[in-house]
């Protein structure tokens, strides 16, 4: 029995692949080694069948406009589409504006439920006075809120008279 | 629901909500207050001027007056007026001096006191119903005079 690679080597030899002198040591054994002249022999019909089977690849038409069109299909498959890109960016672009929108438009709503709410109960009772003179007082129990301007002072409205200061 | 449609329907929520929080906001822009402006000389004096015929405030009124030092509050005018958030009212407490109104939303008002042409005072506090907002100040002989701010409604 043969071993592996010189089985390899004989193949190698079938094929014209070994260099000069070892294809010469091999012709050698080949003369007077039974085993391996079969092997070649088997393998030599083994490839003359399976060549029977191999048919060349006829192009329609030349081969440069065969890869040419190869390299146009690939190229147009990498190629993003023009219109699915703008689909995407126009709703990428309505997405980016809306969604904010959305959220103001709901978080407003939301405040002005609870202010309409909370309304009456949320009176404020500070009072703001332009007037650097100004006393406040509140009178809770009364429910009277008193501004004491500085006004008028001796007087501008007045020309006072005791009658009213205002009037 | 498709991936067009989607938008679609975003659009509608979103001028949906911005419908409804414009109307909201219109609604509120649009606060109205009645208010009464009483004009008081306030006086220890048992009696009004001479030849004024100035009638007592309202008991309710003098009762809410017990923070201030006079034994008297005399009327000397009143005038009912409707203040709005959308603009300025005007009222005329004297020859020479007037009030600029404002409501400010929420029973918030701005009272600005304008003595001959000239801006007093600018009060900005809150009017709710059954309280009074008592703008005032101090006059020759001890005595004084008050505008008393009250919600009619």
């Amino acid at each position: 029995m043969m071993e592996y690679n010189d089985q390899l080597k004989l193949q190698a030899y079938l094929d014209g692949e070994l260099p000069e002198g070892e294809a010469a040591r091999w012709a050698e054994r080949l003369a007077r080694d039974q085993e391996a002249a079969a092997l070649l022999t088997e393998l030599r019909q083994t490839r003359e069948c399976l060549g029977g089977f191999e048919e060349g690849v006829k192009l329609p038409e030349t081969r440069e406009f065969y890869w040419s069109k190869i390299q146009r299909e690939i190229e147009r498959l990498e190629t993003p589409r023009p219109a699915a890109t703008a689909t995407l960016t126009v709703w990428a672009r309505l997405r980016r504006l809306l969604v904010p929108a959305a959220g103001l438009a709901v978080v407003a709503v939301a405040a002005l439920v609870a202010a309409y709410r909370s309304g009456p109960t949320m009176v404020a009772t500070e009072t703001a006075v332009a007037d650097s003179g100004a006393m406040i007082y509140h009178d809770y129990a009364a429910g009277a809120t008193f501004v004491w301007l500085s006004y008028p002072a001796d007087d501008d409205v007045a020309d006072i008279d005791e009658e009213a200061t205002l009037d | 629901m498709s991936v067009l449609q989607f938008p679609r329907v975003l659009i509608w929520l979103v001028a949906s909500l911005f419908l409804v929080a414009g109307s909201a906001t219109c609604t509120q822009a649009a606060e109205e207050m009645k208010i009464r402006a009483v004009l008081v000389w306030a006086t220890d004096d048992a009696n009004p001027p001479a030849g004024k015929n100035y009638q007592p405030v309202a008991a309710e009124i003098r009762k809410r007056l017990r923070a201030l030092k006079w034994k008297n509050y005399f009327e000397v005018k009143h005038i009912d007026f409707t203040a709005s958030s959308l603009s300025h009212k005007s009222v005329p407490v004297s020859d020479k001096c007037s009030l600029d109104v404002r409501a400010l939303g929420n029973s918030q008002v701005e009272v600005t006191l304008i003595g001959k042409g000239k801006v007093v005072g600018t009060v900005k506090g809150a009017l709710p119903k059954n309280e009074i907002l008592v703008p005032g100040g101090d006059a020759p002989n001890d005595t004084a005079w008050l505008v008393i701010l009250k919600r009619l409604d």
